[in-house]
């Protein structure tokens, strides 16, 4: 039973040393210093799995349909564009500040980081769905469900696989509120 | 005392209407912005797929300045018509 007591007392140790620190204020909480690597591949493992775990079953709609372009287009250029940037342009404030940094999104091709196993395609929009949806705790990504329809979503993903082929003209075509009507006469 | 109640009361149920209202596609028309649908006629017309999503998705949008250009246009020729006879 000697064991017994020795793991008890490590746990009570190591517990102890944990909670220490916390109190401690020692850990840089500023989001312009970054976490160690290591820290760093344990949140971006426990964030990549949680999500994929979450995303698995979600069905992925028919997401080559234009009029979801132009309900997705607008609402990526009001609500994500600060963050996740748009054709032409490599880096704004927001992408500078927050940390983790957002992905750029307009230049994502294929799959948004190969070291990541996001899989196929219909993957990759049930991740950005899901991630839209609910958000990233401590990111700076907000859920978006909250306060919009899946459709809504769904149409924001549909808008982002085609974003990265985009040209500048085009973005500006498909993200535009007001309707195409010339003022001249 | 009622009435003051019922301004309260009033202002209270306009403010929670607005704020349910806050992520209405209507709202962002206020960052209106028209599309440049005359940068069309400078793309490569050649290289562009009738199926393609995106190119549906911007014909859709440009529809109305299109067919106000091509309407035009027919005036225009009408006029350079009438000038000829």
């Amino acid at each position: 039973m000697k064991w017994v007591r020795v793991v008890l007392l490590s746990g009570l140790v190591v517990a102890g040393a944990a909670t220490g620190f916390v109190y401690s204020g020692l850990y840089p909480m500023g989001a312009d210093n970054p976490h160690n690597p290591l820290t760093y591949k344990v949140l971006e493992t426990l964030r990549e799995r949680s999500i994929a775990r979450a995303s698995a079953d979600l069905e992925v709609p028919n997401l080559d349909n234009p009029e979801l372009l132009l309900s997705g287009g607008p609402d990526y250029n009001e609500m994500c564009a600060s963050c996740h940037l748009q054709p032409g342009k490599s880096q704004s404030d927001m992408s500078l500040g927050l940390y983790p940094a957002p992905p750029n999104l307009s230049e994502f091709h294929g799959e948004e980081n190969d070291s990541h196993d996001h899989g196929d395609k219909a993957q990759a929009a049930s991740r950005q769905f899901w991630i839209i949806k609910h958000g990233i705790k401590a990111s700076g990504m907000p859920a978006w469900g909250k306060t919009h329809d899946d459709n809504r979503i769904w149409a924001m993903v549909a808008f982002l696989q085609k974003l990265p082929d985009l040209t500048s003209v085009q973005y500006q075509i498909l993200t535009a509120r007001g309707d195409g009507a010339s003022d001249h006469h | 005392m009622k009435r003051r109640y019922s301004a309260v009361l009033g202002v209270a149920a306009l403010i929670a209407t607005l704020s349910a209202q806050a992520h209405d596609p209507s709202e962002h028309k206020a960052t209106d912005q028209k599309p440049d649908c005359a940068a069309i006629n400078t793309m490569d017309h050649s290289k562009m797929d009738p199926n393609d999503p995106v190119m549906l998705a911007m014909m859709r949008k440009c529809k109305d300045s299109m067919e106000t250009e091509a309407s035009h246009g027919m005036h225009a020729d009408d006029h350079h018509g009438a000038a000829k006879k």
